[in-house]
């Protein structure tokens, strides 16, 4: 039969198992705000029983542990889309300030183009008036220079965006580094059979933030997670990150290379540097394209034209733009070669008054370029690809914000810290503190019993 | 069942969203329009760019037709003017061939006939803006000058070029008539039948002045015939002006239809959307601050 100690000290058990599962509750509530925390619970066991003249007295209760709440599979989902939103969220961003470029058809490529031919439309009423010739070197210059705006600007986007791959990378390796110190920690605790919850949480979240930057595959091994980026090239094993350089090649932009230096720059898709990629190595350099064939191939069939006219003197036509042989750059280095009015050639018989030339320049307008389309066509095809990536991003973002979002809210479903949940337990741990003192009173003043039993009075 | 926690999350994303809806209805409804940025509809900005440059193209032709108007008609005024003296002309032979005449009258009458040629030669001259209307595509020089040498009296300088201008889509309208064709042509030679009037008036011989003044009448009837040249395209110009007026018109209204905003659907979806951001705040301030802990005591 055990004594009255045994009842205390199991008293005693209980008063320490709930204030310590009350600590769990304080823990949990304090962290209501911490992003990526999860709910602790605390794990109560039956002590072990003793057996005493036959029969099994129970032994109390222990405190077995802290537990963290969480669903890893989730976890990794939510790595996969927040990542996909770090991708479309970088593209739509860029992809609004490169739409300014092209947003209103009266200003840009577009307006001064048409303006353009428009003016030679005006100069065709009265080929031999000089402010009419001036007129159509100012417009054609204000083509010129709308070329180098467009130009410029994308440059100055993707400068921009290449300005920051450097910085992103190294926000990767602040977060690879320091998730191999936490995938340490937590492996090496795992080893002791101690519960790692916190310091995961720490790691699950710097995974999280890691994912929203470049797209990752994370694995499970015996030794903590892996993560690699998604062609494997590795970033953490164990606790060991490996971080990624960035480096300006041969050619002005920054690439990026594995810690072996192998230039992954182009296998990069998901996550902020993968939609900053993205935009600098295909979606710039693709506008560029067809502003650049815009420019040589304009340049290079209005100056034909031109060639087969004579100016006000009754000579040969000579080149009205500066020829542009081959479209690299074409768009930026379009100017207009000459600065006399009179060398319009808008004659088409030598005779200063004839405008037969100048209707046949003003009919390029109509005309397909060799690239199949005429000049406003293909503007127009630019502003309609500008816009639909435009688009695309926008729907991707509002895609992603949403799955990122239900994802979150299931997360939270699981490891949320629900105060209404702590409450009742901090009330049902303080019942039970209650009751075990009361316990200890009544063990004492029973032992006060005992002892009286000997005393007479 | 354990459900998620935290509202704050998805009553944000509600309230964001239904912001979003108000921002976008309320920019339709100040900016006018329903395409801001390309991505808004990307085919209808791409279509908004050939829109306006027809838009702009129909302006420009229409700039076109004013400066082709004023000079068009100069020219059938100065046209009208030569009319007018060739018919002088043509009285002055008729009184001359009678044959009745002194000679002294007929010296009067030659020298009234080269008042009229220089008037000629000077109408045939006119020009606008330093442009010569009737030099065909030479409009720098005077295209005629008196010319005692030579047949018909003048020499022509011009050539026989002619312009056309684009006035619309389509449609090249010819500018000028080189004076060749106008005043010298194969049915009829206004200067050189107007020179021989004036040799026969002053050598005497009337049966040469009776001819010469029937060639006169010849020529006339071909300077009054290619002068419907000029009604023709001041007519063609005016009908084309109101064809471009109608075209701006359906120009406007197709970019409204292209990029412009539905007011009266940007104000429902105004009220729409105001409705729900309404309910996501109350539905917000009803949730957010309630706990288990309102009701301990």
């Amino acid at each position: 039969m055990p004594g009255l100690g045994t009842s205390l000290s199991i008293a005693v058990q209980a008063l320490d198992a709930n204030q310590g599962a009350l600590n769990v509750t304080t823990n949990n509530i304090a962290n209501v705000n911490t992003p990526g925390y999860s709910r602790q619970v605390a794990v109560l066991n039956e002590a072990p029983t003793f057996q005493e003249s036959g029969v099994t007295f129970g032994g109390g209760v222990t405190l077995e542990q802290f537990q963290s709440i969480r669903d890893e599979l989730l976890q990794l989902r939510i790595y996969e889309e927040t990542g996909q939103q770090g991708n479309s969220q970088t593209q739509m961003n860029s992809l609004n300030q490169i739409e300014g470029i092209f947003a209103d058809p009266t200003q840009g490529v577009g307006g001064a183009l048409s303006a353009f031919f428009n003016s030679m439309s005006q100069l065709s009423t009265s080929p031999t008036d000089n402010n009419a010739r001036q007129a159509v070197l100012t417009s054609a210059n204000n083509l010129a220079n709308s070329f180098h705006q467009a130009v410029s600007s994308l440059n100055s986007i993707g400068t921009g965006l290449d300005q920051s791959v450097p910085q992103t990378v190294g926000q990767i390796n602040r977060l690879t580094s320091q998730i191999a110190t936490l995938n340490g920690q937590v492996a090496q605790m795992q080893g002791l059979g101690q519960e790692p919850g916190t310091v995961q949480d720490q790691r699950d979240e710097l995974i999280r933030q890691l994912s929203g930057l470049l797209n990752i595959s994370v694995t499970q091994t015996e030794h903590g997670l892996t993560l690699t980026t998604a062609n494997g090239v590795p970033l953490v094993v164990a606790n060991q990150s490996y971080a990624l350089q960035s480096n300006a090649n041969n050619s002005v932009l920054e690439h990026v290379y594995s810690a072996q230096g192998q230039d992954i720059t182009s296998q990069i898709q998901g996550g902020q540097l993968g939609g900053t990629i993205q935009v600098r190595d295909q979606v710039i350099p693709q506008l560029f394209t067809q502003l650049n064939t815009l420019a040589s191939q304009l340049a290079t069939s209005f100056n034909t034209q031109h060639a087969a006219g004579f100016d006000a003197s009754g000579n040969a036509g000579q080149n009205f733009f500066t020829p542009l042989p081959s479209t690299t750059d074409a768009a930026a280095n379009f100017g207009v070669a000459i600065t006399d009015p009179r060398l319009i050639a808008a004659s088409s018989d030598g005779s200063a008054g004839s405008n037969g030339n100048l209707e046949q320049l003003i009919g390029l307008r109509n005309q397909q370029l060799p690239s199949g389309a005429n000049p406003m066509d293909m503007y127009a095809n630019l502003v309609l690809q500008v816009g639909n990536l435009g688009a695309n991003a926008q729907a991707n973002v509002t895609a992603s914000n949403l799955s990122v979002q239900q994802l979150t809210d299931q997360r939270s479903s699981v490891s949320g810290v629900s105060l209404d949940e702590e409450t009742t337990n901090m009330i049902r741990y303080q019942r039970a503190y209650e009751a075990g003192a009361r316990v200890v009173t009544t063990v004492d003043s029973m032992f006060s019993t005992l002892m009286a039993m000997g005393v007479t009075t | 069942m354990r459900v998620n926690p935290d509202m704050s999350g998805d009553v944000l994303a509600a309230i964001w969203k239904t912001q979003s809806q108000e921002n976008t209805a309320l920019q339709q409804m100040s900016t006018g329009k329903r395409v801001n940025l390309p991505s808004d509809d990307p085919l209808a900005a791409a279509q908004m760019v050939g829109n306006q440059a027809q838009s702009d193209r129909a302006d420009q032709y229409l700039q076109n037709i004013d400066s082709l108007t004023s000079q068009l008609q100069t020219a059938d005024t100065a046209l009208g003017s030569a009319v007018t003296a060739v018919t002088q002309a043509i009285t002055l032979g008729v009184q001359g061939s009678t044959g009745t005449l002194s000679d002294a009258n007929r010296q009067q009458i030659a020298q009234n006939l080269l008042g009229i040629q220089s008037q000629l030669v000077q109408l045939a001259n006119t020009s606008v803006g330093g442009a010569y209307l009737f030099g065909g595509t030479a409009t720098t020089a005077p295209p005629y000058t008196l010319d005692s040498t030579s047949p018909s009296g003048v020499t022509y300088n011009g050539n026989s070029g002619t312009n056309t201008v684009k006035v619309a889509d389509g449609l090249n309208l010819q500018t000028n008539m080189p004076g060749n064709q106008l005043f010298q042509n194969a049915a009829g030679d206004v200067f050189g039948s107007l020179q021989r009037l004036i040799t026969a008036m002053q050598t005497g011989i009337a049966a040469d002045a009776k001819s010469a003044t029937n060639d006169l009448r010849t020529a006339f009837d071909s300077l009054t015939g290619q002068r419907i040249f000029y009604g023709n395209a001041v007519n063609q110009l005016n009908s084309t002006q109101t064809f471009l007026q109608q075209e701006q018109v359906t120009l406007k209204s197709q970019a409204n239809n292209l990029v412009g905003a539905d007011l009266t659907k940007a104000a429902t979806d105004l009220t729409k959307a105001t409705t729900a951001h309404d309910a996501a705040l109350a539905a917000a301030a009803k949730i957010l601050p309630t706990s288990l802990l309102d009701y301990l005591r």
